[in-house]
């Protein structure tokens, strides 16, 4: 009964929709994230939308959407630094500039810089480096303009096909491009990228579309196709059921993250390279799942 | 046909009927909720609205960078983001200065005499709202040592309105003296206020944080009034105090037309009493001990006090800052007879909404600028080059000038400073003003005090290099947030500048120790008293062991967030400068609270500081 009824409603905004224009409704997005850490017996319940050293944001302003995701670099721990604090903060700052509209939608790298040199402002001394990427999506003109720095990143789908996705920037294996504080005395042996290092797109986005952004611990251990798979099954633009499916996609990357001999992307990768190995990879997952519609207040 | 019509509008009645109930959740309070109060049968029903404000307009100072949104005074507006937390966050608002530290510094003027009792506000900040309402209550959201506010203000003008009238009022909801809260910890401020006769969505923050032991941090402030002018039944009755209110009466007095109303309304019938058999220096000397508008109003009495209150020599040393809300182009035109001989003048704050403009400015200083030797104009909006021009014309005597937050005046503006070849002192805080290699060549001989926070500057190398050429004698020098000055040229300034006795170097970030240029800081300034090397994350133990050796002198140093700085040299440094009177090393990893302890049993003199986010 209550699909018929969505049906019908779908159908219904179809026929209304045809009698006028739709190029002037604006959209947004409706999202949902959800995601593992690595260390279960952390038992630390972080303040919001943090995952292990993975941190995410969601927030909206009065012109934007905008999504982001930090993957914080674990080799941190080795020195008594804490890595998820370093991609928290950022992650924080970056929801606070986009509530107070300090940021411009068709500038997603602006959102990076100016929240990098905020971290820099705090009296606090942060130490650590992350990876970071930003979506945002700008309700008038429908389209969404990304940011990538790092090997986070996000697809887009349309019709149970990509039609666009971030491309993953390395330095060398296993090391992604990075925003990083380093400690004064580490200066120059610490990779610390520009935040104008990030890559940066512009493209328009239809109703219905599909927009996944998550952090390695996901494109590492699930291959676009079962990626696809679970987004078949998400019919409705409403919230729950994007829970629901984030929720899904995340707990079968999970599962197979600790599956010793399944040929996941991250070995397929190593063994392109030279090494043996099989298995997936254990890591920190975060997926933020979002689907375009109309914008409802 | 037919029924699939109707199926089809059924179908979008129902989803129209199911859209608008599930709204998505307007995010908490947003910026107004109405509560419903009193009776519905018999009253009519008020309404008390509840506001966050929407947006500071103006204020007098801030901890943060001009274009970032941590320590600012831009965080008071909108929800909070802190409290009920304590702690030392970004997210709040944070004033410049804290304490009686810098009023202990050798840069610091002194105090102006006259200033009425009752006025203790040092900082201030305006804050707008959405909507005018009659004030039935203001909650003011501390979050880091609470107690600094001292003064609450309602303005009847509406500042977002396209036609703005020509007559502001600024009322006094709440006044009181600056206190210290028991504990650090956060707290809703609420007082009692007092009842207006206008709508207003302008309030005013005046705050003194003197008592307090550290910088005092807003969240936000809560506007409670209703929409229609209240019946005598909604609020609960304040305590009048019959001194606060004569005493706020006082400062809200058109001093222009007190002191327009020529005294002399005669009455020679009475005679002046015993005054008539005083000496004139001794009536001069009671005189001397009032404030200005009992001045002003002693003047009208008679004769003989209309000829002692305008005798100039009352009016060498003027603040007319406790007066910005009343001061027009009027009272200063009235004021002009009587200030020929004024030599301190201080009128920061005033102007306030057009109160004071250009031009009348001018006028006072062409009629009075003649022996002015310090003048203090912080927070003067109306200020513009051309008013320099005239300073710069009619006072060759001026040695000090402080220009801060005056935000009208253009980079060039200093070649106009240039021109008082007398300077001392020069606080260009928060302006605009650029200081140009050509036009510094002045102060080859004086000895130039201060320049505060130069902002616009491109190259502080530059600066610091001809500072070091050119003011040899410089005592005190402030460089905080000079975001690009190098080793190189705080090399110059220290090498050119040995007679330095106070240097703010805080969040300069480039900065860095290891090219030894702490080190050679130290060993080029013995006299040093006050150093603030705050944020600088490369501060390290020989930087601090060089101080012990050679600045025996210190009583000020801030070596606030690095991680290189451990106990023994700290102990060092506390053992070899015995007039140590404040130190902060707040968010230094490796001095804890623990020591921090040990150290104040040790060393009792030394107020030594140590913030917390939690």
């Amino acid at each position: 009964m209550l699909s018929v009824l969505s049906y019908g409603r779908l159908v219904a905004r179809a026929v209304i929709g045809g009698l006028s224009q739709t190029d002037s409704r604006d959209y947004s997005l409706v999202s949902a994230s959800f995601g593992f850490g690595k260390d279960f017996r952390k038992g630390i319940l972080k303040k919001g939308m943090c995952y292990g050293d993975d941190a995410c944001f969601i927030a909206r302003h009065r012109s934007a959407d905008v999504l982001g995701v930090a993957d914080g670099v674990g080799g941190w721990r080795d020195y008594g630094v804490d890595p998820s604090q370093f991609s928290g903060t950022l992650m924080r700052t970056c929801e606070r500039l986009v509530k107070e509209g300090r940021f411009v939608p068709s500038n997603p790298v602006g959102i990076l810089t100016t929240s990098y040199y905020e971290l820099l402002q705090n009296k606090v001394p942060l130490l650590g480096s992350s990876t970071a990427c930003i979506v945002v999506l700008d309700r008038q003109s429908h389209q969404l303009h990304t940011a990538n720095l790092g090997d986070s990143g996000f697809l887009v789908v349309r019709e149970g096909e990509v039609v666009h996705r971030s491309d993953e920037q390395q330095h060398y294996f296993n090391t992604p491009f990075q925003l990083s504080i380093a400690p004064p005395e580490a200066e120059g042996s610490v990779l610390s990228d520009s935040p104008d290092a990030a890559d940066s797109s512009s493209f328009d986005v239809q109703l219905g579309d599909i927009i996944l952004t998550a952090t390695d611990g996901l494109f590492d251990n699930m291959p676009d196709y079962m990626i696809l798979q679970e987004l078949k099954k998400l019919k409705n633009a409403n919230y729950e059921s994007i829970q629901q499916t984030a929720k899904s996609i995340a707990e079968q990357a999970h599962v197979l993250a600790y599956d010793p001999n399944y040929m996941s992307p991250f070995a397929q990768f190593a063994c392109d390279n030279g090494l043996n190995v099989r298995g997936g990879k254990p890591d920190d997952i975060t997926v933020l799942l979002s689907i375009v519609a109309e914008y409802t207040d | 046909m037919f029924p699939m019509l109707t199926l089809l509008s059924m179908f979008y009645y129902i989803c129209l009927r199911r859209r608008s109930r599930s709204g998505t959740r307007s995010q908490g309070l947003g910026s107004r909720r109405a509560v419903e109060l009193g009776q519905r049968s018999v009253l009519p029903i008020t309404v008390e609205v509840e506001q966050y404000g929407k947006e500071v307009l103006d204020f007098s100072s801030h901890y943060g960078s001009e274009n970032s949104m941590s320590y600012t005074m831009w965080n008071l507006a909108g929800v909070p983001n802190v409290y009920p937390s304590s702690g030392d966050f970004t997210q709040t608002a944070v004033f410049r200065t804290y304490g009686s530290w810098w009023r202990q510094c050798a840069s610091a003027s002194p105090p102006f005499r006259r200033t009425p009792p009752n006025f203790h506000s040092q900082d201030y900040l305006e804050l707008a709202f959405e909507e005018r309402v009659y004030p039935t209550a203001v909650e003011v959201l501390e979050t880091y040592h609470p107690g600094s506010i001292v003064k609450i203000l309602a303005c009847s003008l509406n500042p977002f309105s396209q036609n703005p009238p020509t007559d502001v009022r600024w009322e006094v909801l709440w006044a009181g003296k600056p206190t210290k809260a028991p504990s650090p910890q956060a707290r809703q401020f609420s007082p009692s206020i007092r009842q207006i006769s206008f709508p207003t969505n302008l309030l005013r923050l005046e705050v003194n944080s003197s008592l307090l032991e550290y910088y005092t941090e807003l969240d936000a402030v809560i506007l409670r009034g209703v929409r229609e002018r209240p019946i005598l039944a909604l609020y609960k009755i304040p305590v009048i105090d019959i001194n606060d209110l004569s005493d706020s009466d006082e400062e809200f007095h058109d001093i222009g037309g007190l002191c327009c109303r020529s005294g002399g309304e005669n009455r020679q019938n009475f005679g002046n009493g015993y005054f008539d058999s005083l000496p004139y220096e001794l009536i001069q000397l009671i005189v001397s001990h009032l404030p200005v508008p009992d001045l002003c109003r002693l003047a009208q009495s008679s004769k003989l006090f209309h000829k002692h209150c305008s005798d100039p020599l009352q009016y060498i040393q003027l603040s007319l800052q406790p007066y910005w809300a009343r001061l027009t182009d009027a009272s200063l035109c009235h004021l002009q007879s009587r200030c020929t001989l004024l030599q301190r003048l201080n009128m920061s704050w005033t102007g306030n909404r057009g109160a004071v403009t250009a031009a009348g400015f001018c006028s006072f200083m062409k009629a009075c600028g003649l022996s002015l030797v310090c003048l203090e104009l912080s927070c003067c909006h109306f200020l513009t080059e051309a008013c320099l021009e005239v300073i710069a014309q009619m006072c060759p005597n001026l040695q000090e000038l402080n220009l801060a937050s005056c935000d009208r005046l253009h980079p060039q503006a200093f070649n106009h400073i240039a021109k008082l070849t007398n300077l001392r002192r020069l606080v260009l805080h928060r302006t605009k003003v650029e200081i140009k290699n050509d036009s510094i060549t002045f102060i080859h001989s004086a000895i130039f005090k201060a320049i505060y926070d130069v902002f616009k500057i491109d190259d502080y190398d530059v600066v610091a290099s001809m500072i070091s050429s050119r003011c040899r004698s410089l005592r005190s020098l402030d460089l905080w947030r000079s975001k690009n000055l190098s080793e190189r040229g705080l090399a110059e300034l220290v090498t050119g500048c040995r007679l330095l006795e106070e240097l703010d170097l805080g969040w300069c970030s480039t900065l860095q120790s290891s090219s030894g240029c702490f080190q050679h800081l130290a060993r080029s300034l013995p006299r040093l008293r006050k150093l603030f090397l705050t944020a600088n994350r490369t501060v390290c133990d020989s930087d601090l062991e060089e101080l012990a050796a050679n600045c025996n002198a210190l009583e000020h140093l801030d070596i606030l967030g690095t991680r290189m700085v451990n106990s023994a040299s700290l102990r060092k440094l506390l053992q070899s400068c015995p007039q140590l009177k404040l130190l902060d090393v707040s968010f230094c990893s490796q001095i804890d609270s623990r020591l921090v302890q040990e150290f104040s049993g040790l060393f009792p003199i030394v107020s030594i500081k140590k913030s917390f986010t939690q």
